[in-house]
């Protein structure tokens, strides 16, 4: 009797979960998409003015030695250790900045915001930010700048308003096709795919697939995209949710589309374990060390980044521009020391450049 | 109506009622686990494929080696809410020994004797200050979560040595990590059945002054199933450090829960006393199944926190609905 | 007796929290100021809220691991309720408020008509309510809520935060009836000793289910300001909040056996992690570091605590 109403239970509580299937198309926020031509024609560039905030009576700190806090969505994985290699390879260059890195150890916009808070209060010259949440950072962020502190982001961008200028590492569109047509390259035409990612709600993340969601439909529209799964930024976890797929569609999937830097080669180490090399393309976002197993024994033959040192680096750089009244709204282009002049575009963002794509021929130079 | 009282199987029934009065929650997963397979696998007969079942048994086996002790020290009348953060740290240990040139049995040894020292060390402080196990164990995990990205910034763990790799072997085709949780469930399980020590961790939990009065030494008992939790929990952390070539070293997330669920649903009464290993084992599995399933369903995955959520709400009902009829 | 031994770790708490604010001021001088003081005041607003029902919650022996995901859950139906609903805002905060203190019923309802453990039934439904957050979001944010609303996260009455006002007078209510009426009195004789509360006529299921439920509408109302404070509404609000009310709540000194415990031990626990996370950045500690730092002291005051106790108990 009581299995039996446990079988119940259990079967309904399963039922209920498959009618409340959706359609495959998840992952995305609703946001107007932009996509690329399918060719390798430039996205326009539409002018428009700055459109960011300004800080409130800055004291004059040209020259003057700043003190910096940089606060990254999290602490402690490897993408944003390295943007703080940059930042303090900068800061060293620099010579008049002292830079720190700190931050939450988990990827929350509460902490985010309470810890950028202590550093106003301790009377920071700039911030450095990689948003959790482009809206919620806002009024934080609002309040430096009302207490006459520059403040730059980079990775993760809040509302304009709230900051001076953000650096983007890649455009969204740009990132989704690099994305898109690597994998297509590889899978073919009509290949079917899954995507594995951090979770629904983080922005950066989100952009991406609702891009490539345009995209793939522009440019590609026989490609089959079968669902995306969430692995918060959780190397087992990954894993898991990588296996899972492959046996779940067996010779159906094709490729799978890692998300993040650790998405990514956890689904690369699934696919080797599987031993479905070479039969399962592995494309997506990840940092060179950590592919660098994957892409030398030819397991994955593609990963799309920027380099995020260089991330790091372009906005300590800005941050000192800025500072030092050098950058002023209206550029059009910012000296960013070794990685000579970037571009400014939509009004108030610092173009990093193109996403970079690394195979087993390039990987051997990079180290971060 | 608590636990204990449903565990103490009444007297004159058939044996079979008295076994199901005995390990109801036991069998309650294991036909949760038998229907999910069954059903699952009548929709998507690769479901019961053996890489999914290997995946599935392999991919968390970790989880229920550190429940195993979960359970012991529930049974005992205490809690870990620290369990994560220990694995990340141990797991962080032996990656940088074995990457630092150390023997192998170096690098699995000495973080299992990590982890048995500091939870024998936690256990005393519950034992002999009399300061409850989730203060404690809330304390270690903010020291454990916190000592370690200081420690390590978060550098990732890569280039380990392959006889390193001890989840990744296998025998006659199953990974290793699935015979860990199979042994270890029955080992344990003898032991807590069959040994003095055994039981006298039923007895601490059950009433620790009543224990204390039957000639046993409650104190110790206590410090001693902390050092086993310690003991599992470096397992745990070991074949949670060689699943994957790379260590995150860093807290995974949300890890104590899910082995403190496992052990729960497991059968393991809150209040100690009652429980056993082999029902944590098959909660652990149980859950491994539920997240498989999901995505085997196309369940949609917005809704599949949900879906669990109602699940272990229904495990836990249909548990006590059984525990009243049983009464 | 008791009543003395509580006293001590009250005292206990105060002294450290003042030798924590004196050493913290002196660590940095940005530290002891009004401005300051008041800004970690409204960054605390939450936790506090959630923990003076939690306090309750500890008392009686049982615990809430749901608030956090409660917390999320009202946070995306208030922003549903006024975006895709068409509510006005006042009545997608009331509606709002209502589903989280239905939560809170729910998990009332679970502990007391099926007599599962609270530690089980709140573990469930944090699954249960984060899902249902992310299920009925889809994950998606709401935002451009009308300026006037920042009010009740970004404002200030009389140059105080407008939540510390919202939190002050919780703390107080909820001091006295705790303390001083039938219902606290019955909250601790539960805690004491549950079955000989049922025989001495205290309707043990009824207080339970209102003690729940209060921890439903407090991280309800907690939600609403969040909401406020960060301007826009995600799924993901509140997780691991659990975790922090329950380390202000033991750190002042409630027993997570139940039948002990005060709303101003609860209170100077959180005044102390919050200073603590607070003065230790302005002194130039990191996250991590400080992180450690609270672990040290939740066991060291408790340590202490237990020291005491035991050579005047003996």
């Amino acid at each position: 009797m009581k299995k039996l109403t446990l079988g119940v239970l259990l079967s309904l509580g399963l039922m209920s979960g498959s009618a409340l299937a959706a359609s495959a198309w998840t992952g995305g926020d609703d946001l107007p998409t932009n996509p690329l031509a399918c060719d390798a024609t430039p996205g326009a560039a539409v002018a428009k003015p700055y459109d960011g905030g300004v800080p409130t009576n800055p004291p004059d700190r040209k020259g003057k030695k700043i003190t910096v806090v940089d606060i990254p969505k999290l602490i402690g994985i490897g993408y944003f250790n390295a943007t703080s290699k940059g930042i303090s390879d900068a800061a060293a260059e620099l010579g008049n900045v002292d830079a720190k890195t700190d931050g939450p150890t988990k990827a929350n916009i509460d902490e985010q915001i309470t810890f950028i808070d202590n550093y106003i209060t301790s009377g920071v010259d700039g911030i450095l930010f990689a948003a959790n949440d482009p809206v919620a950072i806002a009024p934080v962020l609002k309040k430096a700048l009302e207490k006459g502190i520059n403040v730059v982001g980079y990775d993760a961008n809040s509302t304009p308003d709230a900051r001076q200028w953000f650096v983007n590492q890649a455009e969204f569109n740009g990132i989704a096709k690099s994305l898109v047509d690597n994998l297509a390259a590889e899978i073919g035409e009509e290949g079917a795919f899954a995507i594995v990612t951090s979770t629904f709600t983080t922005p950066n993340q989100a952009r991406w697939i609702a891009e490539m969601a345009a995209y793939a439909a522009k440019c590609h529209p026989k490609m089959k995209w079968l669902e995306t799964v969430e692995a918060q930024e959780d190397n087992n976890l990954s894993f898991n949710q990588a296996t899972t797929l492959i046996n779940k569609y067996g010779d159906e999937l094709k490729g799978i589309l890692g998300m993040t830097s650790v998405a990514t080669p956890a689904s690369a180490e699934a696919v080797t374990q599987l031993n479905k090399c070479g039969t399962i393309a592995v494309v997506g976002l990840a940092t060179p060390n950590a592919m660098k197993p994957y892409v030398e024994k030819g397991c994955v033959k593609s990963v799309v980044l920027w380099n995020p040192v260089d991330l790091g680096y372009a906005a300590m750089q800005v941050l000192r521009s800025v500072a030092d009244g050098t950058l002023q709204p209206g550029a059009t282009t910012v000296k960013a020391g070794k990685l000579g002049d970037l571009q400014v575009i939509n009004g108030s963002e610092i173009l990093l450049g193109a996403p970079f794509v690394f195979n087993k021929d390039n990987i051997g130079q990079f180290d971060f | 109506m608590t636990a204990s009282t449903a565990a103490a199987a009444p007297i004159g029934r058939s044996n079979l009622q008295r076994f199901v009065g005995g390990y109801g929650q036991e069998i309650v997963v294991l036909l949760s686990i038998v229907a999910l397979f069954v059903v699952v696998g009548a929709i998507n007969p690769r479901f019961l494929s053996d890489t999914n079942i290997n995946s599935i048994f392999a991919g968390n086996a970790y989880i229920a080696v550190a429940a195993i002790g979960m359970t012991m020290l529930i049974i005992s009348g205490h809690i870990d809410v620290s369990v994560g953060s220990l694995i990340g740290v141990i797991a962080t240990i032996a990656g940088t020994l074995a990457v630092s040139g150390y023997p192998i049995w170096v690098a699995w040894l000495v973080p299992i004797l990590f982890g048995i020292a500091v939870n024998a060390g936690v256990g005393a402080l519950v034992a002999y200050m009399r300061i409850p196990s989730i203060v404690v164990t809330l304390g270690m995990l903010s020291i454990l979560k916190g000592g370690l990205i200081s420690a390590t910034g978060g550098e990732w763990i890569t280039d380990m040595p392959p006889g390193f790799m001890i989840a990744q072997m296998r025998l006659f085709g199953i990974p290793s990590a699935v015979y860990f949780m199979v042994i270890l469930t029955i080992l344990a399980a003898l032991f807590m059945r069959y040994t003095a020590f055994g039981r006298a961790i039923y007895a601490v939990g059950g009433n620790m002054e009543a224990a204390r009065a039957a000639g046993l030494n409650p104190e110790r008992t206590v410090v001693g199933v902390f050092a086993l939790h310690g003991l599992f929990a470096g397992i745990a952390g070991i074949l949670f450090a060689t699943q994957l070539q790379v260590i995150q070293s860093t807290v995974p997330p949300n890890l104590e829960l899910t082995v403190i669920t496992a052990s729960v649903i497991g059968g393991v009464s809150i209040l100690g006393g009652t429980g056993t290993v082999i029902g944590s084992t098959l909660a652990a599995i149980l859950f491994a199944c539920i997240g498989s399933a999901l995505i085997f369903l196309n369940v949609s995955a917005y809704w599949l926190r949900a879906v669990l959520g109602l699940m272990i709400l229904a495990t836990v009902l249909a548990d006590m609905i059984r525990r009243r009829r049983v009464l | 007796m008791t009543a003395r031994l509580l006293f001590r770790h009250e005292t206990i708490l105060a002294i450290l929290t003042v030798i924590a604010l004196f050493v913290l001021s002196m660590l940095s001088d940005k530290f002891f100021t009004v401005d300051n003081l008041l800004n970690q005041g409204r960054l605390m607003s939450e936790v506090g809220l959630v923990a003076l029902a939690m306090t309750f919650v500890i008392v009686t022996g049982g615990i809430d691991l749901s608030v956090g995901s409660i917390l999320g859950l009202t946070a995306i139906l208030f922003g549903i309720f006024w975006q895709s609903l068409g509510l006005p805002i006042p009545l997608a905060m009331a509606a709002a408020i209502a589903s989280g203190t239905f939560a809170g019923f729910v998990n009332g309802l679970i502990i007391t008509r099926f007599s599962v453990p609270p530690l089980i039934a709140t573990l469930a439904t944090l699954a249960l309510y984060r899902g249902l957050a992310e299920g009925i979001s889809q994950a998606r944010s709401v935002r451009g809520y009308p300026e006037w609303f920042f009010f009740f996260g970004q404002g200030e009455v009389l140059g105080v935060p407008f939540q510390l006002w919202i939190l002050g007078i919780c703390t107080v209510i909820a001091a006295v009836i705790l303390a001083y009426t039938p219902f606290g009195r019955a909250t601790y004789a539960i805690g004491a000793n549950e079955t000989a509360a049922r025989f001495s006529g205290i309707r043990v299921d009824a207080v339970k289910l209102w003690i729940y439920t209060a921890a439903g509408f407090m991280s309800a109302l907690a939600a609403v300001i969040f909401v406020s404070r960060v301007t826009t509404t995600r799924s993901d609000m509140g997780t691991g909040l659990e975790l922090d009310v329950i380390t202000g709540v033991v750190l002042g000194g409630t027993s997570i056996f139940g039948g002990k415990g005060t709303i101003l031990g609860t209170a100077l626990g959180l005044i102390l992690i919050q200073a603590l996370k607070n003065g230790l950045a302005l002194s130039g500690v990191k996250g991590d570091g400080t992180i450690v730092v609270i672990g040290v002291v939740l066991i060291a005051a408790i340590l202490i605590g237990a020291i005491f106790d035991r050579n005047r108990g003996g």
